[in-house]
């Protein structure tokens, strides 16, 4: 099953930060390639939503980037800056507190492996 | 693996701006992602602009400008620099407010042994602005809230510089 966008988009500034704070430095096709193979396929982020928000926090000061470049074409590289760094704890941080809400609101048993 | 080529990429750059990629950074990203696309899944023999036009459209919905326009809409609604419970908003101004007499009044406390009349009556003049913004809010139901509404922003120059949750 292939998670919705609209439940992706919310959680997607969430799931790079801690791409880049688990992987030190990332680009794009990377980033795309590495949550299909964590998330086993379900979640699939589009190049439409995964670039216009790498800019976004980059002008955040989130991220810092740094250039490769191969022949004439060029590799932007994104890594977490200090504030980039902060903001990953505190969006795990929310992001799990909201999953145990939505856990009990929605009342749904976790399930044991 | 195909080779990608200063043609190709010279081709795909041409195309992403006449689809309305005009942000530079945008476009040296889109390439090398369209460049990676390619090397990884089109045979030496095969027709690379014939494989370029089917992969493009799983970039978008409706036209590749998309991708710009929410670029743009991201970076136009940026976070604000700070983000502040209204407590927190009035503390702060409580201090801005308050603080500098508070300084002055420790400085000449610690020279003279004492405190002016100027510097405590300037204090309790300032203190009571926030203090008296805190009362009101205090007792405003949130719902109803004309001096400090959640979700308001103070605005430095175009973009919210404090925003209060």
């Amino acid at each position: 099953m292939v998670y919705s966008s609209e439940l992706i988009k919310g959680t997607l500034k969430t799931i790079i930060l801690k791409l880049l704070a688990d992987n030190k430095k990332m680009y794009g096709y990377e980033i795309t390639q590495r949550v299909r193979e964590v998330s086993r396929d379900r979640i699939q982020i589009t190049e439409g939503a995964l670039y216009p928000t790498l800019h976004a926090m980059e002008a955040d000061g989130l991220v810092t980037t740094e250039v490769d470049y191969i022949g004439k074409r060029m590799r932007k590289y994104y890594s977490l800056s200090p504030a980039g760094k902060a903001a990953t704890r505190e969006r795990v941080k929310e992001i799990a507190a909201f999953m145990q809400t939505m856990a009990t609101l929605l009342d749904i048993q976790p399930k044991t492996a | 693996m195909y080779p990608i080529t200063d043609r190709h990429i010279e081709y795909i750059l041409t195309d992403l701006r006449a689809r309305g990629i005009t942000i530079p950074d945008l476009q040296q990203n889109l390439i090398d992602h369209i460049c990676i696309l390619i090397e990884r899944n089109l045979g030496e023999e095969q027709d690379f602009e014939v494989f370029y036009r089917s992969v493009l459209p799983s970039f978008y919905r409706e036209e590749m400008a998309e991708i710009e326009a929410e670029t743009n809409f991201l970076l136009k609604h940026r976070r604000p620099f700070l983000l502040l419970s209204r407590g927190q908003f009035l503390l702060g101004l409580f201090a801005l407010l308050v603080g500098p007499f508070v300084s002055i009044g420790v400085m000449c406390l610690l020279r003279t042994g004492r405190l002016p009349l100027e510097v405590w009556g300037s204090t309790l003049i300032f203190a009571q602005f926030p203090l008296w913004i805190w009362i009101v809010l205090a007792f405003t139901p949130d719902r109803f809230d004309p001096l400090l509404p959640t979700g308001a922003k103070v605005l430095i120059s175009r973009k919210p510089f404090i925003s209060i949750l």
